[in-house]
């Protein structure tokens, strides 16, 4: 008997997200690229920087504080991205046109690839904040502070996915993993990444004013930075712009992938 | 999942089908076709002539840019979902995750197909048990041969027990072993009841497998019929006689003539006519060329091939082509 | 003796062109090697140009001009990775061995992998001055201030380019190539690359003077700044010398084992 209903939504997800994981556990130096890369831009930025803390204006005398939210972000992004660069892989070599042959509904072809990044990106964010916060970092935020930097990563990791994951439908080459990657590149560190806007000059200050992933760093930092307290006024900017991202590249996405059979 | 039962409607069916691309070119070019449930439907052509681009339209992969396709009684574009969940595909160079199991990879087509965790275990131990793979369930597939790796795409076509089942060169590149153990599988599936399309680039295979042919060409459909049908349509088998040496060729062609009409033969110790009866002629033309006392080295029926009829309608030959004739002789004249 | 020696020359000059053919042509390398130096130029330049205004920064002609030094550095690095990751893929594809059953001394092949590297580099090196002076940079030290800094850099990037041919002469692994990438990043931030060693955290500081990359940097700073109190240019000249000359030793030490061993 034929159904016109699609295969449940549940166990579909379930068994992308667990294939996604197989990249972690089996892809050898999977995670080297998204934990290690971050890691050492957390120790070489905040050894280069650090001074920039002692000046009037910056939020916290911790200039390692500062840049921790900063690296987790990084972390969660390339995590995210590299589902782009996995789903490329699989159109180019034809996997993927296994699973849209199936009868799946087709925003759970994102939506797998998404949880397996967000699932992967707990590696290097969680790094980034131990061994933060073991070389010297201060936790100021408390839980609810741990948690805001979790619901930032977590948020960015979906949105970088969803920006991988449309430049993956679009262009259905490997090749266009160093776009995916630019892309996290220049949103991450065209905001208030190494200083805060007060401190920020020329073109830059004007585009970290208007880039929304400014205001999902101010929602992470407040599990770290002194200067930016557990509030609402530093939370719900973060979650507008996130909310918003991941709203218009999960749309660019899902045209891609409508647009992949004409 | 997609029940067995049997419907009116024909397993795919295929009106005035166009898809052009980038430029105006079209792949598909007013495709007609129809293949019934329960057949085995060989769709051949040669690269370049349209036949993935159909297989890509019939499995909702891509959009036809006019007319209209159905499969298992449903539309391609409006009704692509249950088109899915009707057919098994195993496209071309077997597009499988090298870093999962075939077990994982079967769990999760299963899932793909809404399986629960029970069923689908069920379903891939059972699968691999039938194509042989129940040793290697457990290895990664980056370390299964190719004829591993095409069995193992074909359990993972036929995990939701599809009606119609696609095959789009399944044996490309595997040796004679792997290919004959493939044949037989799909041999079974279609006596259980599946409908296959299969495309081929080996006229072998279309011989050996299809119940009916269908050859495409710029487009569209060009000759369509079962292997026999096609290959008659081409042409009579010839019986070759091989005089033995200093043998009376004059004598030897008048005596072949009283059986059938002469065919002209480039070697001069040969002799050539149309045997419309096939094997059935050899012994009236032993027969005439003994009681003109005439010694014969060899006889030998060639009857038209696949191929023949492949440059026939297509003025061109397919790579790989190989096939023997119907009768079982030597095959290689042309049409 | 002299027919050998041009026989040779003709050999690296062939490998050289070849490989720097090659990195033209593979569009996923000219990603790191001329555009991402320069969106961290970019972003640097404009996120801590606050730095200036801490106490003990030097009086700099313009903020770009003092960090695109680490720029040229870091040009370097990710030179001398490709030359590593181009190897790895000429050892993967099977290419290494028709060069190695050819008729020339090992030593040609490792210096012909070097001489497009070198050739890269200058072309970098060329690019980013060029575009950091359109963008504002001053160079008081003038062209010949620029053409120094511009060959210490290169040179540079033969030292790093030989470290990472012996690497991947020894693993012949283009997938341990491409996850070495964050580990450039270590050297780079171990230098004062972007900000001047003084203002570095006291660890990094200790740090940066065991790495010779601390003084290719400072001399071509000293150089493009005309400003001896930032850096000695023939203390970088002998750093990178130096490490050219010790990397290829390497490479071409690691080339002689795989030949024995196979």
């Amino acid at each position: 008997m034929s159904s016109r209903t699609n295969s449940p939504a549940g166990p579909v997800a379930w068994a992308f997200w667990i294939r996604s994981l197989g990249e972690v556990t089996r892809v050898r130096g999977a995670l080297v690229g998204t934990s290690i890369a971050p890691l050492v831009f957390l120790l070489g930025t905040s050894g280069q920087f650090g001074r920039l803390s002692g000046l009037p204006g910056f939020p916290t005398d911790s200039y390692l504080s500062w840049i921790i939210p900063l690296c987790c972000l990084q972390g969660a992004g390339f995590a995210g991205a590299a589902a782009g660069a996995n789903l490329a892989r699989d159109i180019e070599q034809g996997w993927f046109d296994r699973l849209l042959v199936a009868p799946v509904a087709r925003p759970l072809l994102i939506l797998g690839p998404v949880l397996g990044a967000i699932t992967r990106a707990m590696v290097p964010v969680t790094l980034v904040l131990v061994v933060g916060l073991l070389i010297g970092g201060e936790l100021t935020g408390g839980p609810l502070g741990i948690l805001a930097l979790y619901v930032a990563s977590v948020g960015f990791c979906t949105v970088a996915a969803m920006w991988g994951i449309a430049m993956a439908v679009i262009f259905r080459t490997q090749q266009a993993g160093p776009l995916m990657q630019m892309g996290v590149f220049l949103g991450v560190f065209l905001s208030t990444a190494y200083t805060p806007q007060l401190l920020l000059k020329g073109w830059l200050e004007d585009v970290a004013r208007f880039n929304p992933v400014s205001h999902v760093l101010e929602l992470g930092r407040q599990a770290t930075v002194s200067g930016i307290d557990v509030s609402l006024a530093h939370t719900w900017p973060g979650l507008v712009a996130l909310a918003g991202m991941i709203a218009f590249f999960g749309a660019l996405a899902m045209v891609g992938l409508r647009r992949m059979g004409r | 999942m997609a029940s067995r039962s049997s419907s009116s409607h024909p397993a795919v069916a295929v009106r005035g089908l166009e898809r052009a691309f980038k430029g105006g070119i079209k792949a598909v070019d007013g495709l007609d076709l129809e293949v019934p449930e329960g057949e085995i439907y060989g769709f051949l052509g040669p690269n370049g002539a349209g036949k993935t681009t159909t297989v890509r339209i019939l499995v909702t992969l891509l959009r036809p840019t006019g007319g209209e396709a159905r499969v298992a009684g449903h539309d391609v574009v409006s009704d692509a979902d249950a088109v899915r969940r009707n057919i098994g595909v195993a496209l071309q160079e077997a597009a499988i995750d090298p870093l999962m199991s075939g077990v994982e990879l079967l769990r999760m087509q299963g899932a793909l197909h809404g399986m629960r965790g029970s069923e689908a275990r069920g379903r891939a131990t059972e699968l691999l048990e039938r194509v042989g793979l129940t040793d290697a369930g457990g290895r990664r597939v980056g370390q299964y041969s190719g004829g591993m790796r095409r069995r193992l795409d074909l359990a993972m076509a036929l995990v939701h027990r599809p009606k119609v089942l696609f095959l789009d060169e399944p044996t490309t590149g595997l040796d004679p072993t792997s290919r004959n153990a493939l044949w037989r599988e799909v041999r079974g599936l279609n006596d259980d009841g599946t409908t296959v399309f299969l495309t081929t680039q080996y006229l072998e295979e279309a011989e050996q497998l299809a119940d009916r042919v269908g050859i495409i060409a710029g487009g569209s459909l060009v000759a369509e019929g079962t292997p026999a049908e096609l290959k008659s349509r081409v042409g009579e088998p010839t019986l070759h006689v091989d005089l033995a040496e200093g043998a009376d060729v004059p004598a030897a062609r008048r005596a072949l003539s009283t059986v059938g009409p002469l065919v002209d033969c480039a070697d001069d110790a040969r002799v050539a006519i149309r045997a419309a009866r096939g094997k059935a002629t050899v012994p009236d033309a032993i027969r005439a060329l003994d009681d003109a006392g005439i010694a014969v080295e060899s006889v030998e029926v060639v009857s038209p091939t696949l191929d023949d009829v492949f440059a026939a309608v297509t003025g061109s030959t397919l790579e790989g082509a190989g096939g023997g004739a119907a009768d079982g002789e030597t095959a290689g004249v042309g049409a | 003796m002299i027919a050998a020696a041009a026989r040779e020359s003709r050999v690296v000059g062939a490998l050289g062109r070849r490989a720097l053919t090659l990195q033209f042509r593979r569009a996923q390398l000219l990603m790191p090697t001329f555009v991402l130096p320069l969106f961290l130029l970019a972003v640097i330049a404009s996120g801590t140009s606050a730095g200036r205004d801490l106490r003990d920064f030097p009086e700099v002609s313009s903020y770009l001009g003092f960090v695109v030094a680490g720029t040229l550095l870091q040009g370097a690095l990710l030179a001398g990775l490709t030359a590593g990751i181009a190897m790895a893929s000429d050892i993967e594809g099977g290419f290494f061995d028709r060069l190695l059953a050819a008729p020339v001394r090992r030593t040609s092949l490792v210096l012909g992998r070097l001489a497009g590297t070198l050739g890269l580099a200058v072309l970098q090196m060329a690019w980013f001055l060029t575009v950091a002076l359109i963008f504002g940079a001053s160079y008081p030290g003038g062209v010949l201030g620029a053409v120094g800094a511009a060959i210490l850099a290169a040179l540079t990037a033969v030292g790093i380019g030989g470290l990472a041919i012996a690497i991947a002469i020894r693993t012949g692994s283009m997938n341990l190539m491409q996850s070495i990438f964050p580990f450039v990043f270590v050297l780079l931030f171990t230098a004062p690359a972007f900000f001047p060693r003084d203002l570095l955290t006291p660890t990094l500081h200790d740090i940066a003077a065991y790495n010779p990359l601390t003084y290719v940097v400072e001399g071509a700073r000293g150089l493009l700044q005309d400003d001896a109190s930032l850096g000695d240019p023939w203390l970088g000249l002998a750093a990178a010398v130096g490490l050219a000359a010790f990397a290829t030793g390497l490479a071409v030490l690691a080339l002689r084992d795989r030949a024995r061993r196979t």
